[in-house]
């Protein structure tokens, strides 16, 4: 009902210019933020005020909690950035071409962790990079200031920390919690609503499936940002961590109750334990069925805790699933980018490159964020001129001479304002280019105290900076970033590649629950990768087939493991023999023989035969077929 | 009496007395955070994040004032 009478409200909020009142409200903050990160900076004499403004608007984002958790980690990472500086530096000053080997290989080093990362710890690892890039780079000449370079950016960027988080503070920025709630609630619908289909007899597609695994596992960095919101923040993010993984089983529970629908009894046994096999198959669907209502109660459960800012009942954990082969051959392509491009920079000796190269670095690790390089770099191409214009514009036709702050406020203003409102807009290639000029007008404009109005100054800056944006684009021309065929290959190759057993990291035992949302994270990396590929429905498909199968093999896993210490261990350990063997009949004959054991012995094991059998019906002959084919009625 | 500050020296490098309150409020501050939870603050304000950068504020004021 509340959602409903927000809604209701939102509908009802008046447009100005096509934009709403809250896309308004944000601008106004983020020009507000900049104005006091400027002011701020200029009364500290800080060396690189413009520092701070570029800071607002990279942190220029529309809830607080998503703001102050980026904010964390940009100056975590810029610490960690500093120190690198300084032991490159240290080290490697007088190496000519071996610094430049150096920090490509920095560069390399953090796009792989990039990409081994998501949401802000991404954000994090890629301004290693560039902070390394705008201190060690820029101060090529001249290490000895790498240090005090170090700390005026530390203490540039705190100060535009501290002033998104007053603005957003007093100005009541809006909670993200009631964002996360209704995208839950949506995708708890969906996936009841599959669930009923499923129950009706009714055979689903794959790739839908595929479809709302993807949505739920993109909640997973948004859910880490609830953290920082306010005091219940931490409870809030385990309560909807708990409800995300949750969904991800039930989804799970609804494809299971669809294979068991159309199952083939295996034919290495033999037709006189029919019967006994419809019972086992029947009291497999009664407790995936039982298991689903339950599901669906904890979700429920969870999102109550969600909108109430307490904890939930479980706590559950939500892993990502990493690729490492993925993460060094990107890792490898942007050192060989940046590598190239600064030898090139090398051999035609022009002076004050460091800035060009330090922008291309700066582009290469934002990059590394994004779904598409390229396709960041392009919009980078075209974001680099748009803010020379709209810098020289505020420079010489706005300002044109004046050092007054409040003129300075009142011309940012349209600039700022404008940007924030393309920032605000939910087409990701028009917010993309709206945080970039805002963020690149703010870099070359360079507010300073005194400003500087020297013209050949302004136009070296931004000669080099679309320079810089050019030569990038070239260079993922000559070495492309990662295609998302070659990333799907290496996924499925990393697919078959595991099916030989369960794994999980070394000291980190993970429950099914948390199995499986990793494995979704793995299905919604498959199905990014193959959106625009002709064979992206058969990898699709396949993708689906390896979530079945390895969420049932842990599943099992686990329910066997209960039984290993009690009077049925022995029918547990045959149950488990079973299970290495991956043997569909043996997997159904062994259930059989747990229930029959459990039943002498007056004990319940019917959760371990549902298992046994599901894993049976799992690595059965028909259900290979039947998560990649097209949507059928039964 | 004028109040003197002490900065604090990591390896030869002076740190402002101004940051290292700032620091140390927000870390006194964090290890409240739980405890404001249970209390139920959020709930006590119609703006709860204001309420708490005002207690943030509040702290770093009474370290500067009386250390």
């Amino acid at each position: 009902m509340q959602a409903k009478a927000v809604k209701a409200i939102e509908a009802r909020l008046p447009l100005f210019a096509g934009f709403s009142a809250h896309s308004w409200a944000f601008a106004v903050r983020v020009w507000l933020a900049c104005l006091l990160a400027l002011y701020s900076s200029f009364w500290l004499q800080l060396e690189v005020p413009s520092s701070a403004a570029i800071t607002v608007a990279i942190l220029a984002l529309p809830t607080r909690g998503q703001g102050l958790e980026k904010a964390g980690f940009r100056l975590f990472a810029t610490a960690i950035g500093v120190a690198a500086s300084i032991g490159i530096a240290g080290f490697f000053s007088q190496t000519d071409g071996l610094l430049l080997a150096v920090l490509g290989v920095w560069v390399g080093l953090c796009v792989c962790a990039t990409a081994m990362l998501d949401g802000n710890r991404a954000y994090a690892a890629a301004l290693s990079c560039i902070t390394v890039a705008l201190i060690t780079i820029q101060q090529i000449d001249s290490p000895q200031q790498v240090f005090p370079t170090g700390v005026a950016r530390g203490a540039a960027l705190a100060i535009g920390v501290l002033a998104v988080a007053l603005i957003n503070d007093v100005l009541a920025a809006p909670d993200y919690h009631p964002v996360v709630t209704n995208r839950l609630e949506a995708l708890q619908r969906q996936i009841m609503s599959y669930a009923a289909t499923v129950l009706r007899g009714e055979t689903l597609p794959a790739s839908l499936a595929a479809g709302i695994l993807k949505d739920v596992a993109a909640l997973r960095p948004e859910i880490a940002s609830l953290r920082t919101e306010s005091s219940s923040g931490a409870a809030r993010s385990s309560a909807a961590r708990s409800a995300m993984v949750d969904l991800v089983t039930a989804l799970y529970l609804a494809r299971a109750l669809a294979s068991l629908s159309t199952a083939a009894m295996p034919a290495s046994v033999s037709l006189d334990r029919d019967e006994r096999r419809s019972n086992l198959l029947t009291t497999c669907r009664s407790w995936l069925e039982g298991e689903l209502v339950r599901r669906n109660a904890e979700v429920e459960s969870s999102l109550d805790a969600l909108r109430n800012g307490t904890h939930p009942a479980v706590r559950r954990r939500a892993p990502l699933y990493r690729s490492g082969r993925i993460a060094v051959e990107n890792g490898f392509r942007a050192s060989i980018c940046f590598t190239l491009i600064a030898a090139l920079f090398v051999m035609a000796g022009w002076p004050t490159t460091e800035v060009a190269l330090s922008l291309v670095a700066v582009i290469i690790g934002l990059g590394a964020t994004a779904p598409d390089p390229r396709k960041f770099t392009a919009i980078a191409i075209l974001a680099t001129p748009i803010s020379c214009l709209l810098a020289g514009i505020l420079k010489y036709f706005v300002f044109n001479g004046v050092s007054e702050f409040p003129l300075l406020a009142i011309g940012l203003a349209p600039v700022v304002i404008g940007l924030a409102l393309l920032i605000s807009l939910p087409n990701p290639l028009l917010s993309s280019l709206g945080r970039l000029s805002l963020v690149f007008t703010l870099a070359i404009l360079a507010p300073t105290n005194p400003q500087s109005y020297d013209p050949l100054v302004f136009v070296i800056t931004c000669t080099l900076a679309c320079l810089a944006a050019l030569l990038t684009f070239a260079a993922q021309v000559l070495v492309p970033p990662l295609s998302g065929k070659r990333r799907l290959q290496l996924l499925l190759t990393e697919v078959r590649g595991k099916r030989g057993g369960l794994r999980d990291r070394p000291g980190r035992r993970l429950s099914p629950e948390e199995t499986a949302f990793r494995e979704a994270t793995r299905v919604q990396q498959i199905v990014a990768a193959s959106s625009a590929l002709a064979q992206g429905q058969c990898a699709v498909g396949e993708a689906m087939n390896d979530f079945d199968r390895s969420i049932a093999l842990k599943r099992c896993d686990a329910e066997l493991d209960r039984l290993k210490d009690g009077q049925l261990a022995e029918a547990a350990d045959i149950g488990r023999a079973a299970l290495a063997r991956r043997d569909a009949g043996l997997l159904l004959a062994t259930a059989g023989e747990l229930r029959r054991a459990a039943t002498q012995r007056n004990l319940s094991a019917e959760a371990a035969c549902a298992a046994l059998v599901l894993a049976s019906v799992t690595f059965g002959p028909s259900t290979s077929a039947a998560g990649s084919i097209g949507a059928r009625k039964s | 009496m004028t109040h003197t500050y002490q900065e604090l020296v990591l390896d030869g490098v002076l740190v402002a007395p101004i940051v290292s309150y700032a620091v140390t409020a927000l870390l006194l501050f964090l290890l409240l955070r739980p405890l404001l939870h249970l209390a139920g603050f959020a709930k006590l304000f119609s703006n709860p994040s204001l309420a708490e950068l005002s207690l943030y504020v509040s702290m770093f004021g009474l370290l500067a004032l009386f250390f």
